[in-house]
């Protein structure tokens, strides 16, 4: 169902997700942009040297991806808030697996409330968060 | 202070005192490369002759990656990890004019468990516009595991 304001969310509704690209390559380039050092995030061989289990997912590439999620649930919808925990790493060249669900829905303000999580291929959560979203009222 | 920080007597001494200041100009390819590597295809982040063209939130989030404690805050023996980040979105956040992120501590609290204690130290840089316009707020949530007493 396409959501156009905040009279169309549902309570317990679970948002449509999508896969990550978690390659070396667009990890590296997310560093990049952001001035990371290059290594942790492009070169599993680096990062085993630097002490890590391989190269990884920037932390805040991964509230993006929790972002577009929310994006891409709604066209109207504007996150006026995220707060991620980064539990544990997440591997590159790995899928990262996008869990949310709506767990308030203030229809006076147009403010949605959700869940949501980075999980990896073993169903072990990376990162949770919550996020506001506001939505059009009519 | 290596060990046994006193969170009330830190909280006294360092919160919601600014220590550093910092002018932005948001860079647009770098923005770009933020937005399409975390899968965003909203205009509004992608698109630079979209009128409302703006920093998606883990860009906003990557400016505070900066300085994040005083100068005099004390080493608590352990090593910082970082613990997450959150970001408030109050206005768009535009490309390639000036800006300024002004920084504090804004929580530091500690949690016990089996392993010892961590103390929790939320950094938060508040983004302004040349017009000293508030446009987001991000947390920095830094996680020291303080090193047992030997």
């Amino acid at each position: 169902m396409s959501i156009q304001t905040i009279a169309d969310v549902e309570f317990g509704a679970e948002l449509p997700t999508f896969e990550p690209d978690t390659s070396l390559a667009a990890c590296g380039a997310f560093a990049n942009a952001v001035g990371w050092p290059s290594g942790r995030f492009d070169d599993h061989e680096a990062a085993r040297k630097q002490g890590l289990p391989g190269a990884l997912v920037p932390g805040i590439m991964g509230l993006g991806f929790l972002t577009t999620t929310i994006h891409n649930w709604s066209a109207n919808a504007r996150v006026v808030n995220i707060d991620t925990v980064f539990r544990a790493p997440m591997l590159a060249d790995t899928p990262a697996i996008i869990g949310a669900v709506v767990t308030d829905i203030d229809e006076d303000e147009g403010i949605v409330e959700l869940d949501m999580t980075i999980k990896n291929e073993a169903d072990e959560t990376r990162v949770f968060g919550t996020a506001k979203v506001s939505l059009p009222l009519e | 202070m290596a060990n046994s920080a006193d969170v009330e007597e830190l909280r006294d001494q360092f919160l919601e005192q600014e220590f550093d200041s910092k002018d932005f100009l948001l860079d647009q390819d770098k923005v770009l490369t933020v937005a399409q590597m975390s899968g965003e295809t909203r205009p509004e982040f992608t698109d630079p002759e979209h009128p409302e063209f703006q920093a998606p939130p883990a860009f906003l989030c990557s400016l505070a990656s900066g300085r994040h404690l005083p100068i005099d805050f004390p080493r608590l023996g352990g090593i910082p990890m970082d613990g997450g980040k959150a970001v408030t979105v109050h206005a768009p956040v535009p490309i390639g004019e000036p800006l300024v992120g002004k920084t504090h501590l804004a929580d530091i609290y500690d949690k016990k468990g089996r392993s010892g204690r961590m103390i929790l130290i939320v950094a938060r840089m508040e983004l302004y516009d040349g017009q000293d316009k508030h446009l987001a707020t991000t947390d920095s949530r830094m996680v020291i595991r303080e090193k047992p007493a030997a």
